[in-house]
């Protein structure tokens, strides 16, 4: 069963060469045969990888130990759902699985469009196929996934207790979906290129797989803060760790590309700046990879070391050098037709959106990669930490937040004072209100009350958009303003989905605003005494310790909580200890927390049980982290406004064939 | 038209210089020097780093309440006195590497405030006792 795997990982490696070859050569020469042909033996890799992953999966569920991959993730104990995640709980698996899905989404991109972007499919399915010999080898040189065990061990090794939470299983393939759509932009930006083919016939053929990507990427990173917080226990979501910027810097620039198209679709501007920002996403997705498992970075997810962050290296070095000598070789393509006229105007806030992005990005790659810059300098390891990020990400967040309220609604080409006056006049006075009115109130950390009124600067030029809309629907009588809403948004998807996402990202911002209340208290106490903390009253009521397997140990501890002598219910932290019940090793037991969150709206209530100690006490910690909740609502938010801005759209559709019939023609 | 294009020029300087400027700031403020055990002996006392090193096996003395322990790191070469205070994290046990972050006092001890852990062998992150 194994050698079946080991057997089309080989195979899928021999076709990717001979698929990147046909495509090319068949695409240079217009030979529809080999051009034909370089796409099946795409499809087949599809086929290849799927089998790989199938018998993967069944090593799994059949507990094939002699596997070593199998044997280091999982155990016999392990519950099935947890054994199937177990697939991408390590690099090798994760690697499969990446490579699994760029066969899938090149597979779908290759069926939409061989018929009507016939010209430049050739080169996008020879630019996928080469990134695929890349995945493929490294699964048959540095991380082989069916390496076997030099003796077959009763037991696995088992899954790292961390990995052993829902959100485990969702971060990951959803961040690998992000990382892998943007290889389709990429792929098609480049074929243009190679191809010589004007327009933006590329950008509006990737539109949805850009969105696509994008979401899932914002979703990955958003699902790892969700995990994080639930799981490892510090009470935090982010910490600006190597690996975590590692997936937030793509997103940064995907962003920035989502943006700067419009302006390239409208205004034909901006040509050079899209293929570079694709290009440069494209590069970001490899990159996380490659400093977190090369050792370049040190990070607190500690990666074994492999060549595998070689290879990724001499991968990216690769990339970057093709799409820098093509993008150079083709400047004369990227002319724009047309100049930014004023400073007040649509264009030119995309580009000051697209520049503060791009400098976020670079902030967060400098702050990432110190330590390896200022040794190679200077010769002495200096870091910086989450006080850097915050120092700097801070101000831009809060500019780009008002940017997010100012750039869909400022006039192309130059905003008159009418324009201002019609569009801003009444979101600034609701900014100045509600500024106002939460000084009122006592607000007075200054941050704070700043992204407050600039959110709700944003939510009231968003609601504006909507009630004027909808309005001049119903304004004939025909509709109500039900079927007005419906209407508006389903026949202006693009622009009402993009409002929604920015309804969204309000909502996050309001949520990472919180961070300036957090509060915490750290107490050991007995059975009966009480910690206080804004309010609230927690009782410690005593520990329970049950066995619920072999490898568990469980330590639950009771907690009354009241609030303003209300009983609001009780918490049931946890302390877990696991057992190693793997008889090649013999490792220490190890101790993992459960913490117990009670959110609202308001605030989250977040209780880690840190210890109990010997003399019957026990150590815990309280937090109360405000807002948190309109960080993942934000995201939902977000998952609405993406649906419906990648809805198939009737009036996308016949732009897509206007500009397909004029490159046709050409 | 030269002129037209000028006004960008600078628009998107002042962010370009707002944003260095805000990198500038960043790393003068809160920049920290990562060291070994051994370079470390060269610190003078109530400066802030940051140091690397394996717990030694044994010297491990949780405080009573569990808030904090008092212990050894060493790079193979030097060893030296933590005290940490704080909730500790799971993963802390003996011979696994740590990243502390603090103070020395007069007498070279190791003030830490923050204590990171990493498991050495698996990709999984370990972020318990991350600095906020």
């Amino acid at each position: 069963m194994i050698e079946i795997g080991e057997l089309s990982l080989a195979l899928a490696m021999a076709v990717s060469v001979y698929a990147t070859i046909a495509s090319f050569w068949g695409g240079r020469t217009d030979n529809d045969v080999l051009i034909r042909s370089g796409q099946n033996a795409y499809f087949a890799m599809l086929g290849l990888f799927t089998l790989a992953s199938v018998v993967l999966l069944h090593a799994f569920t059949s507990r094939d130990f002699t596997v070593e991959y199998v044997y280091n993730y999982s155990s016999r104990d392990l519950a099935m759902f947890y054994t199937i995640s177990a697939f991408w709980a390590g690099q090798k698996g994760s690697l499969l699985l990446w490579a699994w899905m760029l066969s899938l989404f090149g597979t779908i991109a290759i069926l939409q469009n061989r018929k009507k972007n016939r010209h430049i499919m050739p080169y996008v399915t020879g630019i996928l196929s080469a990134s695929l010999i890349h995945f493929s080898s490294l699964m048959i040189f540095a991380s082989p996934v069916f390496e076997r065990m030099s003796l077959i061990p009763p037991d696995g090794h088992g899954l790292n207790p961390m990995l052993q939470n829902p959100g485990m299983i969702f971060h990951p393939p959803t961040l690998y979906i992000g990382f892998v759509g943007f290889a389709i932009p990429f792929a098609f930006a480049m074929a243009a290129l190679m191809r010589r083919q004007e327009g933006d016939v590329w950008i509006r053929s990737t539109r949805r797989w850009t969105i696509f990507s994008w979401f899932f990427l914002l979703m990955g990173n958003l699902l790892g803060a969700n995990w994080a917080y639930v799981e490892l226990g510090w009470g935090g979501y982010w910490a600006w760790d190597p690996v975590e910027n590692a997936s937030f810097m793509p997103w940064l620039v995907g962003t920035a590309y989502l943006h700067s198209v419009m302006i390239q679709e409208k205004k034909n501007m901006l040509k050079f700046w899209n293929v570079s920002l694709v290009a440069v996403t494209f590069c970001l997705t490899m990159f996380g990879t490659f400093i977190t498992r090369s050792g370049l970075i040190s990070s607190v997810h500690s990666f074994g070391a492999s060549t595998v962050g070689t290879q990724f290296g001499f991968f990216l070095i690769l990339v970057v050098v093709f799409s820098v000598t093509l993008i150079a070789m083709r400047r004369d393509m990227l002319q724009s037709e047309n100049q930014l006229d004023s400073i007040l105007s649509r264009e030119s806030s995309f580009l000051f959106n697209n520049l503060i992005l791009l400098g976020a990005a670079f902030a967060v790659m400098w702050g990432t990669t110190f330590p390896m810059i200022s040794e190679a300098v200077r010769g002495v390891k200096i870091t910086v930490g989450p006080p850097f990020f915050n120092i700097v990400m801070v101000p831009i967040g809060l500019f780009l937040l008002v940017l997010t309220g100012l750039c869909p609604l400022i006039a192309w080409r130059k905003a008159s004072l009418d324009n201002l006056k019609r569009n801003f006049l009444l979101p600034f006075l609701a900014a100045v209100l509600g500024g106002a009115a939460m000084l009122a109130l006592g607000m007075r950390e200054i941050m704070a009350w700043l992204f407050f009124v600039a959110a709700v600067f944003v939510m009231a030029t968003i609601v504006m958009e909507f009630i004027r809309g909808v309005r001049s629907r119903t304004a004939g009588g025909k509709e109500n303003a039900v079927t007005g809403t419906y209407n508006l948004v389903a026949r202006n998807k693009r622009r009402y989905g993009g409002y929604v996402i920015h309804a969204g990202m309000v909502a996050m911002f309001v949520g990472f605003t919180g961070n300036v209340w957090n509060r915490s208290v750290e107490a050991s106490v007995k059975p009966g005494q009480q910690v206080k903390i804004g309010g609230y009253t927690v009782t410690y009521m005593g520990t329970e310790y049950t066995k619920p397997k072999p490898s568990k140990e469980k330590y639950a501890a009771t907690l009354l909580l009241e609030q303003d002598g209300q009983k609001l219910g009780y918490l049931r932290p946890e302390k877990n200890i696991y057992h190693n019940l793997d008889q090649l090793t013999d490792e220490m037991p190890m101790p993992n927390s459960e913490v117990a969150i009670r959110s609202t709206l308001k605030e989250d209530l977040y209780v880690i049980f840190a210890a109990l100690n010997e003399d019957h006490t026990a150590t815990i910690k309280v937090l109360i982290n405000p807002l948190v909740i309109w960080l993942w609502i934000g995201g939902f938010i977000m998952g609405v406004g993406t649906l419906i801005a990648m809805w198939p759209d009737k009036r996308e559709k016949k732009l897509l064939d206007a500009a397909l019939a004029q490159t046709t023609s050409a | 038209m030269k002129k037209n294009q000028t006004k960008f020029l600078v628009g998107g300087l002042v962010i370009v210089c707002a944003v260095a400027y805000l990198m500038y700031m960043g790393i003068k403020e809160t920049s920290v020097y990562y060291l070994t055990v051994s370079e470390s002996q060269k610190m003078a006392e109530g400066k802030e780093f940051r140091m690397e090193g394996t717990v030694v096996p044994g010297t491990i003395k949780v405080a009573p309440d569990s808030l904090g322990a008092e212990f050894s790191i060493t790079d193979k070469v030097k060893n030296i006195s933590i005290n940490y205070r704080g909730t500790m994290p799971d993963m802390f046990k003996d011979d696994i590497k740590v990243v502390v972050q603090g103070k020395l006092d007069q007498a070279g001890v190791f003030h830490a405030h923050t204590l990171l852990t990493s498991c050495p062998s698996k990709y999984e992150a370990s972020e318990q006792g991350h600095p906020k």
